[in-house]
């Protein structure tokens, strides 16, 4: 038994990674940021760990905040130009952006290694240190999107006139989600650098930016569960079907375009809507306070 | 020297041209980033390779690639967009429906071709070279550069003179008030798509030849070019696309010329984004790409 | 004290869309704003509330200028708006469309709401029994935790001004309040808004229903075509033979 388990314990430590991620294009996407640039985020974290680790000699702990702060910095410098776009012109923006970091990385492979990447990084994370990560992620997710912040966020997402003229500072805030969203990219690249001995500039590029997007979009984007859900459905699925893992990007491509039509809120948030609908409309029903018709929109 | 190298500038330039018009459509009429289009563009090498390989001749394989291409494009836009037109989030869906059928088609692609690079057989198009001025120009080269210009002026003749081509562009204004004049939208649509299809397919042709090295992945950096060059002309602005192209093959090539090799990527994208921050129309663009609301 | 609109004036291009328009909004009293579709009264509160900016003239709350202020300076001289078309947060509970009323209000540090400091914990319960004070005013209680995209379009207007009163404005611009509302509803609302009046709120009042505005407005603006064509009371307004001409067709119901 405990073997069987054990023989899952790389998958849920990539599923911990990965879900690190995942809530970092999340918090994005909630704040209607449409930023697509946490893979950059995210290369910039693990290298930045890595090198101060394996060429300075840092203590992997001290090196894990640095990397983080690296991506909240460099997602604040970015922010100065992606405040003053929109919509598609924030994913084209980010994507070059994206597309900045693979190129610079391969040119500065004295520093980084180049197309090889970075090797001999000793591990020092293991499941009990993503565990503890992932709980605090989560947590932190929670509490943002259940304080004042996560209220304008949502305004914004929906509404940008809206929430201006209840005086929500639209700047501040896309900004304000923009960089702990890179703090958080930052931070699981450099916990993937210290969990996998060596990073190769291929894994910061488009195939995982599409992993990321496609963890969110099957999920849902405007619950906590949904990256959690579609994380890990995505993960089981080549472990499930062999098959589905040779084509794991055609499966990839097919589930995003069935649920962006069909299924557009997401696999978790789709779910939890209809049941919170059938609990509201039972207790209504019950209540003879006022008549209501719920039309669904 | 420098000469050469614009007018080997000039020439590719010329085939992003299709790729970026093409693209454009698009956005133009639906503010739809179609990120399928490098995997059609991807498709119209390979169906012109294959043609060529089972011994057909190479005009033959062009038309192919076009028809193919134009008609896959249509089926994209039947599975990929036509639900989310009427949606609150179409943009947003569109970008990742489509990315979805690039993976789809790439992926199909990839098997088709065992992962492997194929290459157009050597004399393909006859190795010609014409001397003029001290510049160099290969018959492929005139190839490239007179189909990208027939090929865009009988598209540009379509829009602008034919009663379609007014539907095409009644729809992008206006698609409720084109119905009431019985413009039927889905039809006017997947005409658009299949005209942007034909192009990025031609397109993809015209490159296999070039470059000769027809894989999978190919589409990949033209999308990311066509970004680049549809930002530096504007988004939904043809004629600004076809301005872009010539001066993104242009300063490409000198780019790949004159700068360390490695960095030709990051510069481009760089300057990019210095477009989007200055003057995010682009050159012709009718577009606000920043703050919605604000003061007008 | 109160909202004034001094010769203000809108062009976009050469299509003047307001022309010379003075108004007065006193506190503690409602002010209509009525005229056919199309008159330019919505500009005027775009205007007032910074979503547009004027091309000429002044806009000012108690002698502050606002006429250039953003939309968050316009929060906080505390001047509260509704939509004319609703323009609520579907993807938000009711309960939570109105927590976002209370931005204004929200004053702990940025680093205590990303943690869920105490702190913020507290002041979250504050508004949210606030917010339940004011569901509880407009009856509905029991949607709290409905899903705002599913209302009703009477319940969703009611929502849209619980979340404007949750700013806590001393003057509300009302944009067509009681569009498809019945007469149980809408009298309701009436009442609603005279007891606010009568604790010093101004305001502003654009309708199409003349019964509901000379009822509960005691200065009445007219305009046609961005121009004001007549105003003063009630009474007399609406038997100006000009105003009868706007409103070709007969009387709005």
């Amino acid at each position: 038994m405990t073997n069987i388990l054990l023989g899952y314990q790389p998958l849920f430590d990539l599923f911990l990674l990965h879900l690190g991620m995942a809530y970092s294009q999340w918090l994005v996407l909630r704040a209607g940021v449409f930023s697509l640039a946490t893979a950059g985020l995210a290369a910039v974290g693990a290298y930045t760990g890595g090198i101060l680790v394996v060429s300075l000699g840092f203590p992997a702990p001290v090196a894990l905040l640095l990397a983080g702060l690296a991506g909240g910095i460099v997602a604040l410098g970015l922010s100065i130009p992606l405040a003053r776009l929109r919509g598609v012109y924030q994913a084209i923006a980010t994507v070059a952006f994206i597309q900045i970091v693979l190129s610079l990385n391969i040119y500065a492979s004295g520093l980084t290694g180049g197309p090889q990447g970075l090797n001999g990084i000793p591990k020092t994370v293991g499941t009990v240190t993503l565990l503890i990560a992932g709980i605090l992620t989560v947590y932190l997710m929670y509490t943002i999107t259940n304080s004042r912040l996560g209220r304008a966020f949502d305004a914004i997402r929906q509404n940008e006139a809206v929430a201006a003229s209840l005086g929500v500072s639209i700047v501040r805030h896309q900004t304000l989600a923009f960089i702990i969203s890179g703090a958080l990219a930052g931070v699981y690249g450099a916990l993937e650098a210290f969990h996998s001995y060596a990073l190769a500039p291929s894994q910061f590029g488009f195939t995982f930016l599409i992993s990321i997007l496609a963890y969110v979009v099957l999920g849902g984007r405007n619950t906590i569960i949904g990256p959690i859900v579609g994380t890990a459905i995505l993960l089981l699925l080549p472990e499930i079907a062999r098959p589905l893992a040779e084509a794991r990007m055609l499966v990839y491509g097919l589930l995003l375009i069935l649920v962006i039509n069909y299924l557009p809120h997401g696999i978790a948030d789709t779910l939890i809507e209809r049941a919170r609908a059938r609990r509201l409309s039972a207790r209504l029903a019950k209540s003879d306070s006022v008549a209501t018709t719920a039309t669904r929109n | 020297m420098l000469l050469q190298q614009l007018l080997n500038g000039l020439v590719v330039g010329g085939v992003y041209a299709l790729f970026a018009v093409g693209f454009n459509l698009i956005f133009g009429i639906q503010r739809f980033l179609n990120l399928a289009h490098g995997a059609v563009f991807m498709t119209g090498a390979f169906v012109a390779y294959y043609t060529v390989e089972a011994g057909g001749p190479l005009i033959l394989g062009f038309l192919a690639a076009i028809i193919i291409s134009g008609l896959l494009s249509v089926l994209i836009e039947i599975v990929c967009f036509r639900r989310l037109r009427k949606s609150g989030d179409a943009e947003f869906g569109a970008i990742l429906s489509s990315m979805g059928a690039s993976l789809v088609i790439m992926t199909v692609w990839q098997w088709i071709s065992k992962t492997q690079v194929v290459r157009f057989p050597f004399d393909t198009v006859p190795v010609v070279i014409f001397r003029f001025w001290g510049l160099r120009v290969s018959l492929l080269q005139v190839i490239m550069m007179v189909a990208a210009v027939v090929i865009v002026m009988i598209m540009a003749w379509f829009l602008y003179r034919t009663s379609f081509g007014r539907q095409v562009r009644a729809v992008t204004d206006n698609e409720k008030a084109a119905t009431l004049v019985g413009v039927n939208p889905n039809r006017t649509y997947s005409l658009t798509y299949f005209i942007s299809g034909a192009l990025a397919g031609a397109a993809g042709v015209l490159v296999g030849l070039a470059f000769n090295n027809i894989n999978y992945m190919m589409g990949e950096p033209y999308l990311l070019f066509g970004f680049a060059i549809i930002i530096l002309g504007g988004l939904g602005s043809i004629p600004g696309a076809l301005l872009a192209s010539l001066i993104f093959g242009m300063g490409q090539t000198l780019a790949i010329a004159y700068l360390p090799s490695g960095l030709t990527t990051a510069f481009i994208f760089s300057a990019m984004f210095l477009i989007l921050l200055v003057k995010p129309t682009g050159l012709m663009g009718r577009e606000e790409a920043g703050i919605l609301r604000g003061r007008r | 004290m109160s909202l004034t609109l001094q010769n203000v004036s809108k062009r976009f291009g050469g299509v003047v869309a307001s022309d010379s328009v003075n108004i007065t909004v006193p506190k503690g009293k409602i002010t209509g704003l009525i005229g056919p579709n199309g008159a330019g009264k919505t500009t005027i509160v775009n205007m007032i509330t910074g979503m547009l900016a004027v091309s000429d003239g002044q806009i000012s709350v108690g002698g502050r200028d606002i006429t250039h202020a953003s939309a968050d300076e316009i929060c906080r001289a505390r001047l509260a708006r509704t939509f004319q078309n609703i323009r609520i947060l579907p993807d938000n509970s009711v309960l939570e469309n109105i927590l976002i009323g209370f931005h204004r209000h929200e004053k702990c540090s940025t680093l205590a709401a990303i943690l869920g400091l105490p702190s913020a914990r507290r002041e979250s319960e504050k508004i949210g029994k606030m917010a339940e004070e004011l569901l509880q005013r407009f009856g509905m209680s029991a949607l709290a935790d409905f899903p705002a995209g599913g209302l009703s379009y009477g319940h969703q207007r009611k929502l849209e001004m619980m979340r404007a009163l949750a700013s806590e404005p001393e003057f509300m611009l009302l944009d067509e309040p009681i569009a498809g509302m019945n007469d149980v509803e809408s009298d309701s609302l009436a009442e609603l808004f005279q007891e606010l009046a009568s604790t010093g709120m101004g305001i502003l009042l654009i309708e199409h229903n003349i019964r509901f505005v000379s009822k509960l407005c005691e200065y009445i603006y007219v305009l046609d075509g961005g121009r004001l064509i007549a105003e003063g009371a009630p009474t007399v307004v609406l038997r100006d033979p000009e105003v009868m001409a706007a409103y070709i067709g007969g009387e709005h119901a």
